[in-house]
């Protein structure tokens, strides 16, 4: 059998393609900014003194942690409006799955910087009478978030791909046009050969991002 | 609307579960073997001084670390053999597909681990006049393997978690599996439920034991 390439239908078609990116951004922008601000929230309740708060944080954390992301997606389509009695549409629950997902990952970042910061910093604003709300938002936060930094991003490109998984529950992102208009045209490997590059064209240039940000932690730090 | 939940059918579909468990679990082992294999290569092909083999090796980990491992699957599910004109089965399928993805992330990690060996050493082997094959064999791999342990775990958890969703084309994983019991049964909630519990059980211990080996290991190794 000889298979020619032919991109005149990629092409022909690029547009919905481009539809299909915007959902994929757009997903992915919204799922990180609930990751970036909930991680950070889980992150303090997993370092609580209450042992209940503790251990719920815990148990959130490790099970969106060691659960595949697809069954996360599968079960919020299929589970949340059976148990809940709620019905959203398609791309709302992805979202939620995703932003619950990159939640997790975000808090163990968190934790890990939190953890980082000096003790002598805690003591210093405990001294100075800072209240809790200024401990942290202006002692741990920022130092949490800067240190955090590579791992927040490592996070959001894991994320970025991670949303292709929404295509399986018919969320018309990116994924989803390739699939589509590699069935309707029968030319898989332009359509996925394309799509792939799209991907990789976004998602490289910030994973070069990570090692800069780490390079100037390890800079900062020494310094 | 209601929903009645009942646990007392899925005794009649533990053995399909536990069918599809196997499946996930031979999928993730072969791959964890064959692409911890293929990435020790590849992460010395990274440290190669000629430029094409170099350039090679990074652009093949480029390329699996930043497309979705979806993409991948369905490339290699509907592309590949299109490419080489042969028939490959879906069991080899998802085989190499993840091969190649776990590969490339360890190529990563095994990259790490031998940028921990110190200079002095090379220079040891130069002085003892060590043939390269020696060299890599005798006292690259031996470290690296070594200092990789931890990080290569936690690859195998991902990889476990990845494995998912080759049951997007349709192999029968334990994902799959759930899936088809759950639209036969109309129970999701139960059953999804279920299947998610079955991948934490797994992952979540071997989690737990990547941070025990990391402790050990680097008590080991800086004594």
């Amino acid at each position: 059998m000889d298979y020619h390439l032919n991109f005149f239908f990629v092409l022909r078609d690029f547009d919905k393609l481009l539809d299909g990116l915007v959902v994929t951004l757009k997903l992915t922008v919204l799922a990180n900014a609930m990751g970036l601000s909930l991680g950070f929230g889980v992150a303090l309740l997993l370092g609580s003194p209450v042992r209940v708060v503790r251990w719920t944080a815990t148990a959130f954390v490790e099970f969106f942690r060691c659960t595949p992301a697809l069954i996360q997606i599968v079960w919020f389509f299929y589970c949340v409006p059976i148990l809940f009695d709620v019905f959203l549409d398609a791309e709302t629950m992805g979202l939620l799955a995703l932003g619950l997902n990159l939640t997790a990952f975000n808090a163990e970042a968190y934790r890990a910087a939190i953890q980082a910061i000096p003790r002598a910093h805690l003591d210093a604003s405990i001294a100075l009478g800072l209240g809790w709300r200024a401990r942290i938002l202006h002692v741990v936060f920022p130092q949490a978030l800067r240190m955090a930094v590579p791992v927040l991003i490592t996070n959001a490109i894991g994320c970025f791909q991670q949303s292709a998984l929404v295509a399986l529950v018919a969320v018309s992102d990116l994924m989803y046009q390739a699939k589509t208009l590699s069935t309707q045209t029968y030319r898989p490997i332009e359509t996925f050969t394309v799509v792939a590059l799209i991907y990789l064209a976004i998602s490289f240039p910030i994973s070069q991002l990570v090692t800069y940000f780490e390079r100037r932690n390890i800079r900062q730090m020494g310094g | 609307m209601t929903y009645h939940f009942s646990f007392g059918f899925m005794l009649d579909y533990w053995s399909a579960l536990l069918i599809g468990l196997t499946t996930t679990l031979e999928l993730t082992l072969i791959c964890v073997v064959l692409g911890a294999l293929l990435g020790f290569v590849v992460s010395l092909m990274r440290t190669s001084e000629s430029r094409l083999i170099y350039a090679i090796g990074s652009v093949y980990v480029e390329l699996f670390r930043g497309t979705p491992v979806l993409i991948q699957i369905f490339w290699i599910f509907f592309c590949l053999p299109i490419v080489l004109h042969v028939e490959i089965g879906n069991l080899s399928s998802a085989i190499i597909a993840l091969s190649l993805y776990m590969a490339a992330i360890s190529s990563e990690t095994f990259r790490a681990a031998m940028k921990a060996i110190s200079r002095e050493q090379h220079d040891a082997c130069v002085a003892l006049g060590l043939a390269p094959l020696a060299k890599i064999t005798r006292v690259i791999f031996p470290q690296t393997i070594l200092r990789a342990i931890p990080t290569l775990l936690s690859n195998t958890v991902s990889l476990f978690k990845e494995s998912s969703l080759v049951s997007a084309v349709g192999m029968s994983d334990l994902l799959y599996v759930g899936q088809n019991i759950a639209t036969r049964t109309f129970h999701p909630v139960e059953i999804l439920t279920t299947v998610a519990f079955i991948y934490f059980a797994i992952a979540f211990p071997l989690t737990r034991a990547v941070t025990v080996v990391e402790q050990r290991l680097l008590r080991k190794i800086d004594a």
